[in-house]
């Protein structure tokens, strides 16, 4: 008993070291969901973002999941959008999800557009 | 007598009533695939251009340049297909060039090939990585939907004050 009850403490220790240096690699924001912002939001590589959000917000990648709220200008090369988007949207590439709600301004590069998604917007494209 | 079906390709460059057309499927039966009497179907072939305004069709495949008003429930413009107008139809596939307006009852298709500069009104519209739309989209109906999800955070925060103001009262 004594020792299969060590060997298992062995492999649970390297699992959680090498976990903790993958998080340290990847620049890696996530704003689960519930969370409400008043304000702007920039990161450097990519932001996952649930919450509630009244203002601006920056990242090369950002992704908006299915419950998210954004009021407010987002910016961004790759940006993917599953909730509701009430501003203006400037992207290099945009994945516009079926479960997406979006009103406002769009300025793109390159668009997909799933189907389901409810959009009101004006649309600007730009090569 | 009513037109009940239009072919026009760059062979035939002309519209015709059903009968004339009948007798050119007899003909050339393999040149046209479009048989159908009861089809109501408008093909414009590549090269060919028209003008005017195109009412009751049920397939409308367009491949050269139409210029005007086109209803039709079924609407397939191909990659080589140029439209200045108004559009309206059902099922919508654009893979070609559009400038105007673009209403869709069903579901509207964009392909990467397109480039569409107008106004699009849909109800199910899906858009291939690629496609170029320069104007407005609006979803049918979504007034409603809209309003109802308004704000969550003017929402809550209202719900939050009425509360404050109920326990004032007490």
């Amino acid at each position: 008993m004594s020792i299969f009850g060590s060997s298992e403490k062995k492999v649970e220790e390297k699992t959680t070291f090498n976990f903790d240096i993958d998080k340290e690699n990847i620049n890696q924001s996530n704003l689960a969901k519930d969370i409400k912002i008043n304000g702007s939001i920039e990161a450097k590589d990519y932001i996952d973002f649930a919450g509630y959000l009244t203002g601006t917000i920056k990242s090369s990648t950002i992704y908006l999941k299915s419950n998210s709220y954004v009021k407010g200008t987002i910016t961004g090369d790759t940006i993917t959008i599953e909730g509701e988007v009430d501003g203006d949207i400037h992207a290099k590439d945009l994945h516009i999800k079926s479960t997406a709600k979006i009103k406002g301004n769009i300025r793109y590069n390159n668009i997909d557009i799933q189907n389901g998604s409810i959009i009101n917007a004006d649309l600007f494209y730009s090569s | 007598m009513q037109i009940k079906h239009i072919f026009i390709s760059s062979l035939y460059k002309a519209s015709m009533s059903t009968e004339e057309h009948k007798s050119i499927d007899q003909d050339e039966g393999s040149v046209n695939e479009y048989s159908d009497n009861d089809s109501k179907t408008v093909n414009v072939g590549a090269g060919v251009r028209i003008e005017g305004r195109i009412d009751g069709a049920e397939v409308s495949d367009i491949s050269g340049t139409l210029s005007g008003t086109i209803n039709s429930s079924n609407i397939n413009l191909n990659s080589s297909g140029i439209f200045n107008g108004d559009m309206s139809g059902s099922d919508i596939t654009i893979s070609g060039n559009v400038e105007g307006d673009i209403n869709s009852d069903q579901y509207l298709i964009v392909n990467q090939s397109a480039n569409i500069k107008g106004t699009i009104e849909y109800s199910s519209l899906q858009v291939s990585y690629g496609a170029k739309i320069q104007g407005t989209i609006r979803h049918r109906g979504s007034v409603h939907s809209y309003s109802t999800n308004l704000d969550p955070i003017e929402k809550e925060d209202k719900t939050e004050n009425d509360l404050n103001d109920q326990k004032e009262d007490v």
